[in-house]
């Protein structure tokens, strides 16, 4: 009970874990009752729980349009949807999957609930921010629903003009205005975040004893503070363009639509990593834990983020290729392509390390980390091919595109996310999931995640171009088996959903630290108190220090393979 | 607290050097440069900029993070205009169609 | 949400969150100067795609330009940079403890921005009876209308922008002036006059950059 009283890491090794048995208490979910002490609520772990409910319903109405996309794939021809139809189907599964649940998605939930608990600090360092992010975030959702509701778009989520400006009918405007809404939402988050991992560690906690969680998420907003500005100023563009018919992009009245794309993927080739990057942050948090040792080559997996946030910027040339750009800088934007690699591939052979001769365990959250470093591998190197010039030119606009980044999309973050959510969901419900429907859960999505994608590499490479509502016959088989694979996928995703939500009430006590984790978030009761810690932790020694906290811990010492 | 380094007198000057300079800018301006007039403008422009910055915002009596956050910003701003300029500048090298 | 906290000899406002006053002063500078970098891309993609296209339509671009009335916009930039002064001033004021100057200086900075803004909408209403506006009622007689136009497409977004964000400054003022007069501010506590002063100022260095690009390349054709 007394433990928060004098929590202090990796000092007396008298307190085991054993010592907080856990009686009712106050708790955050607990400590105010009623609708309005949500929604007016400026906890941290509030938001982030009001962020997961938000971005769960978005994410099955996109999932829903990728399921009526991959049924309309069922056959050569048009037999469900019209092709105006299966324009807007996917352009509004591109706009609410890339805005409104990947680049939210781990930040705003897991990130909201974990940082101000990982480093030791009361709330975030803007707590009214926060709550404020959540209300545009759902006011721009609101808004993009009500694109959708109208009629949708068809523009396909890039907006690529003059399209979008000039002869597009659909709904440009009102979806751009939801996307330009959410992105402040984004900016919010990201300068919370910044200015709370600056200012508000715990004593004792430096840089280089951070969770390398921490220095993802902190690379990821710093990204996001670069990039979002640039792509509200381009939307605004374009509805100036669209309403007003002036040239901005349009060639036809004097534009030039490649610098659209210059704009827009400076935006969104960063926006990628930053999909990307809170998926990484968890794996690191993931994989130590469930191989008991510290993460092999803390500093080079700390560096490596902010590798990626770096040269993430400068690659962005590399989707113009076949448009127009300079076949200078497509060289140049090319080679930097494949430096970009270089940090991502630091930080797959780091967790592969970490777990080597580690004591593995196989809990649900390992398998979703397993599963994120395959797919990631595949969807890294498939990178690496579009990242060539002249191989890009065969396979630009055709599904192997579309499987390579749905391998780091699903394969990578959704995983992530999934992983994320099972890993602290004891903190978080302070209740244990099945661990049975868990792993069964994971092994449905890593199936069918395969089954979906991995013929899209084949009938890419083949030269389906992406976007199309019909094909020719010979595609037929493969695009059977991706739809196939589609609904075992959702399945797999509806599963944990229920058992989420049932363990919620149901669910056996978690206790404060299940995983007999080393960070600071375990090492408070499960809910957390509405202030985190009852007394500020003080710090001192590194993330993942099994060794050190051992006995803190009560683990055992066949547990331990290192030192 | 202890007041700030920064004096009434500096800020006067620093107020008078950009009028300085603003009359500075607008008189070149009417000198035919060519196409230079905008690069002497925007460089004056930068100049100030950097005066206000220092000076008002009181950048040059802040820490090495906030430095950092603002050489950061400037840095990316010029990454966007080199590397999309980079683009413009070499579309026309190689002379075949399409470049 | 806030617990009064005694530091030296007064009590200061501190948020929940925060250990001590210097950590949530630092914390809050921080936010401010991360959100200036924000608003440094936003008008960076703005300059970006001015200087591709102003770099293959010089002339015309030029030719927009000498469209500006020189002498109101030399005395916009002259003002804005006296209300940044005046606005360091307040900051400076405050820092030492002097409230009433402070209060002072925020009401001179105000009103030098309602002249900037008023100055402004003037020029656009010249703008307007020019027929400068883009759209369908441009106008423009010469070989490169179209350039001209899109000179002009950018001068409206670019300061358009600039306007929305001065009346959000001026706000920001009003609400300073309005906790001054309620005597939250003090020697020790004047972290958000200072924020303000740095909104106020960075306002001012687009605008100086906006002067540059857009009112001084036409004017030796005059």
């Amino acid at each position: 009970m007394q433990l928060q009283d004098q929590v202090h890491i990796g000092g007396s090794a008298d307190m085991t874990i054993e010592t907080i048995a856990e009686p009712v208490r106050k708790n955050y979910l607990n400590d105010k009752q009623g609708i309005l002490s949500w929604l007016l609520t400026t906890d941290h772990k509030r938001i982030g729980l009001l962020y997961t409910f938000s971005i769960t319903v978005l994410f099955f109405i996109g999932g829903f349009f990728a399921l009526m996309m991959r049924l309309e794939l069922l056959s050569p021809r048009n037999w469900l949807v019209s092709t105006e139809t299966y324009n807007k189907l996917f352009t509004m599964h591109g706009i609410i999957m890339v805005w409104f649940f990947l680049i939210p998605s781990i930040p705003n939930t897991i990130g909201n609930f974990v940082i101000p608990l990982m480093i030791g600090a009361k709330d975030l360092a803007f707590p009214k921010l926060n709550l404020a992010s959540w209300y545009v975030f759902m006011l721009g959702a609101g808004v993009t629903i009500y694109a959708l509701f109208r009629g949708g778009v068809d523009t396909g989520w890039t907006f690529y003009t003059p399209f979008s400006t000039g002869y597009s009918t659909t709904y440009v405007i009102a979806a751009a205005m939801g996307i330009f809404i959410s992105g402040f939402s984004t900016i919010m988050t990201s300068v919370n975040f910044i200015a709370t991992i600056h200012r508000m560690r715990a004593p004792g906690l430096t840089w280089f004893r951070l969770p390398i969680f921490i220095w993802s998420m902190y690379a990821n907003s710093v990204v996001l503070v670069l990039n979002t500005p640039v792509l509200a100023i381009t939307l605004v563009m374009v509805a100036v363009e669209r309403v007003f018919q002036v040239g901005i992009f349009d060639p036809a009245l004097g534009g030039d639509p490649v610098l659209f794309q210059h704009m827009f993927w400076f935006y969104s080739h960063p926006a990628v990593y930053t999909m990307v990057l809170p998926g990484m942050a968890v794996i690191s948090e993931i994989v130590p834990v469930f191989s008991r040792k510290p993460i092999f080559g803390y500093t080079a997996v700390a560096f490596s983020s902010v590798g990626i946030a770096v040269i993430g910027f400068l690659v962005w040339g590399h989707h113009m290729f076949v448009a127009g750009e300079s076949v200078y800088s497509a060289m140049a934007f090319s080679l930097l392509s494949y430096f970009v690699a270089v940090p991502s591939a630091i930080k797959v052979f780091n967790w592969t390390a970490t777990m080597y001769k580690g004591s593995v365990s196989w809990d649900t959250p390992m398998l979703y980390a397993i599963g994120f470093i395959g797919l990631f591998t595949i969807g890294g190197m498939t990178g690496l091919f579009l990242a060539a010039l002249g191989l890009d030119v065969h396979v630009h606009d055709t599904y192997f595109v579309i499987a390579h980044f749905h391998y780091i999309m699903v394969g990578g973050t959704v995983m992530a996310f999934l992983g994320a959510f099972h890993y602290w969901w004891p903190k978080i419900s302070g209740k244990l999931y099945p661990e049975g429907l868990g792993k069964l859960g994971a092994m449905i999505v890593f199936l069918g995640f395969n089954l979906t994608f991995f013929p899209q590499f084949v009938l890419g490479y083949l030269g389906m171009p992406r976007r199309y509502a019909a094909y020719p016959e010979e595609f037929q088989m493969l695009h059977i088996i991706s739809t196939a694979g589609a609904t075992i996928l959702g399945v797999g995703y509806i599963l944990p959903l229920c058992y989420l939500i049932w363990s919620w009430k149901y669910g056996k006590p978690a206790g404060p630290n299940p995983w007999r984790a080393t960070g600071l978030e375990w090492q408070t009761s499960s809910p957390p108190p509405t202030h985190n810690f009852k007394k500020t932790p003080v710090v001192n020694v590194r993330a993942y220090d099994y060794e050190a906290m051992k006995e803190q811990l009560g683990l055992r010492e066949r547990e331990f393979e290192n030192v | 607290m202890t007041p700030p380094p920064l004096t009434r007198k500096t800020l006067a000057l620093v107020f008078l050097a950009l009028w300085a300079l603003v009359l500075g800018t607008t008189l070149i301006g009417f000198i035919d440069l060519g196409q230079y007039n905008i690069v002497v403008s925007v460089a004056f422009a930068a100049i100030q900029a950097l005066l206000i910055a220092l000076f008002f915002m009181q950048a040059l009596y802040e820490g090495r993070i906030i430095r950092i956050i603002i050489t950061g910003g400037i840095v990316w701003f010029l990454i966007m205009e080199t590397l999309t300029l980079g683009d413009y500048m070499t579309r026309g090298w190689l002379p075949f169609p399409g470049k | 949400m806030s617990e009064p906290v005694l530091v030296g000899n007064q009590l200061l406002e501190l948020r929940e969150q925060f250990e001590n006053p210097e950590q949530q002063r630092e914390t809050a500078s921080i936010g401010m100067w991360v959100f200036l970098i924000t608003e440094v891309m936003m008008f960076g993609g703005l300059f970006t795609a001015f200087t591709v296209y102003r770099l293959s339509n010089p002339a015309a671009f030029n030719e927009g330009s000498k469209e500006m009335t020189i002498v109101l916009g030399a005395i916009n930039t002259a003002l804005l940079i006296l209300s940044s002064f005046t606005m360091a001033l307040a900051v400076y004021s405050s820092s030492i403890g002097k409230t009433k100057l402070l209060a002072i200086f925020l009401i001179i900075t105000m009103i030098i921005g309602l002249c900037f803004l008023g100055i402004k909408f003037t020029e656009y209403y010249l703008h307007y009876q020019d027929h400068k506006v883009p759209g369908f009622w441009f106008e423009y007689h010469g070989p490169s209308a179209r350039q001209v136009q899109m000179f002009f497409v950018f001068y409206f977004i670019l300061t358009g922008l600039h306007v929305i964000h001065m009346t959000i400054g001026i706000g920001i003022l009003l609400v300073m002036l309005y906790r001054t007069l309620l005597g939250s501010f003090s020697a020790t506590y004047h972290t958000a006059v200072d924020l303000a002063g740095i909104y106020w100022s960075f306002v001012d260095i687009i605008w100086i950059f906006l002067y540059a690009i857009f009112y001084i390349p036409g004017l030796h054709l005059k």
